[in-house]
């Protein structure tokens, strides 16, 4: 059994990996397990959660997860590949090595650049942070 | 009006108000989001106008009574030092526990909830836009004109992209401290003095504001833990 982490933003990009991801599974001889993962940057401050509830907070996270999840999970679908979803929340680079490790992925397949390519030209990657952090082998799509 | 325009301070001032408006407007922008979101979408229209309004309201009467009290002997020392602590927060990790006030099902809590929250939190926004204004009332105005776009539509694009990339939190609380440090020796008091015995102060302490607002940071910065938290768990089809 082989498994993929495969990790999506929602963006053009990161549907590219969903892509290749889903051409990997289809080719390969052994049976693929993918785990798609959406990770949501906790841009919830103490201050806010001050006034705002746990589970409405929750929800919040839930729901953009969802919208970031949709192309992906609809590519998914539409190739009859099985796949698990997962919807973290934390610092997205360590939150997705973190990821791989729990689900005991042998390989990362992600977009080599997300949302805003101009700032991550400017002050790096999710990708490469992402690259340094895991000790499996991570594809980057282009 | 020439001469305002050709003084490189208004320009200055109004570069630090932007950057300071960004940087400090999102929470405002989320309470929105947030207080809103289970709400039937025509009363989501609603509440969010009242409650902008009522925001917007409030944060003029806070930044016309800040502007007031910062004329006060002494008051702006203690507003330059409660900048740099608001500048220092920025940088440290926050894990505040969640057990918010209930935003309510209906509309009126929400308004609550987004009134009571810009109260509470536009102080930061309102005391770094009173500091960079330098009691310039035309400043004044565009800082708090500029700061309702952010609350109401600003979303959640800013705080994203200050999540992705925490460079961008480090400058805007070293500039945060660098205007707590103007305010220090800008002091109705404290001023004449700095410029009979050591106006070297009036450039020095900004920038060592700045300085030690990013030492501090840094020093006290711990890295986010990364935990795996699985929101979609309970929604895993079988295929």
């Amino acid at each position: 059994m082989k498994k993929i982490l495969l990790p999506v933003d929602g963006s053009d990009n990161s549907q590219r990996a969903v892509e290749a991801a889903i051409g990997q599974a289809k080719g390969s001889s052994e049976p693929v397990e993918i785990h798609l993962l959406n990770v949501q940057a906790p841009i919830i401050s103490g201050d806010v959660k001050m006034f705002i509830a746990e589970d409405q907070i929750k929800a919040y996270y839930h729901d953009e997860g969802i919208k970031a999840l949709a192309k992906a999970r609809a590519a998914l679908d539409a190739a009859g590949i099985a796949y698990a979803f997962h919807i973290g929340v934390g610092p997205i680079a360590e939150t997705i090595a973190a990821y791989a490790k729990e689900k005991g992925c042998g390989q990362v397949v992600m977009g080599a650049r997300g949302l805003g390519s101009l700032t991550g030209l400017l002050l790096g990657s999710v990708t490469t942070k992402v690259a340094h952090l895991v000790d499996v082998p991570v594809t980057l799509v282009k | 009006m020439i001469e305002w325009l050709n003084n490189p301070q208004t320009w200055t001032g109004l570069m630090q108000i932007v950057i300071a408006d960004i940087l400090l407007s999102g929470d405002n922008a989320l309470v929105i989001a947030l207080a809103c979101r289970s709400l039937p979408a025509h009363q989501q229209k609603r509440a969010i106008v009242f409650g902008g309004a009522a925001a917007i309201g409030l944060r003029v009467m806070l930044t016309a009574v800040a502007v007031y009290l910062l004329t006060l002997p002494f008051l702006k020392v203690v507003g330059g030092l409660l900048l740099l602590w608001i500048a220092v927060k920025l940088l440290l990790p926050e894990e505040g526990h969640g057990d918010g006030i209930q935003g309510g099902g209906n509309m009126w809590g929400a308004i609550k909830t987004i009134v009571l929250a810009d109260l509470v939190m536009s102080v930061d926004n309102v005391l770094a836009v009173a500091g960079a204004a330098h009691g310039d009332i035309a400043l004044l105005v565009i800082g708090l004109l500029l700061s309702i776009p952010l609350i109401i539509y600003g979303s959640t694009m800013i705080l994203k992209l200050i999540a992705r990339f925490p460079l961008i939190v480090t400058l805007g609380a070293a500039m945060l401290g660098y205007i707590g440090g103007e305010m220090l020796v800008g002091d109705v008091r404290v001023a004449p003095w700095v410029e009979a015995h050591a106006p070297m102060l009036h450039s020095l302490v900004p920038i060592l504001g700045a300085i030690l607002v990013v030492a501090f940071g840094k020093l006290f910065a711990a890295k986010p833990a990364a935990k795996v938290v699985d929101l979609a768990a309970d929604e895993q089809q079988a295929h």
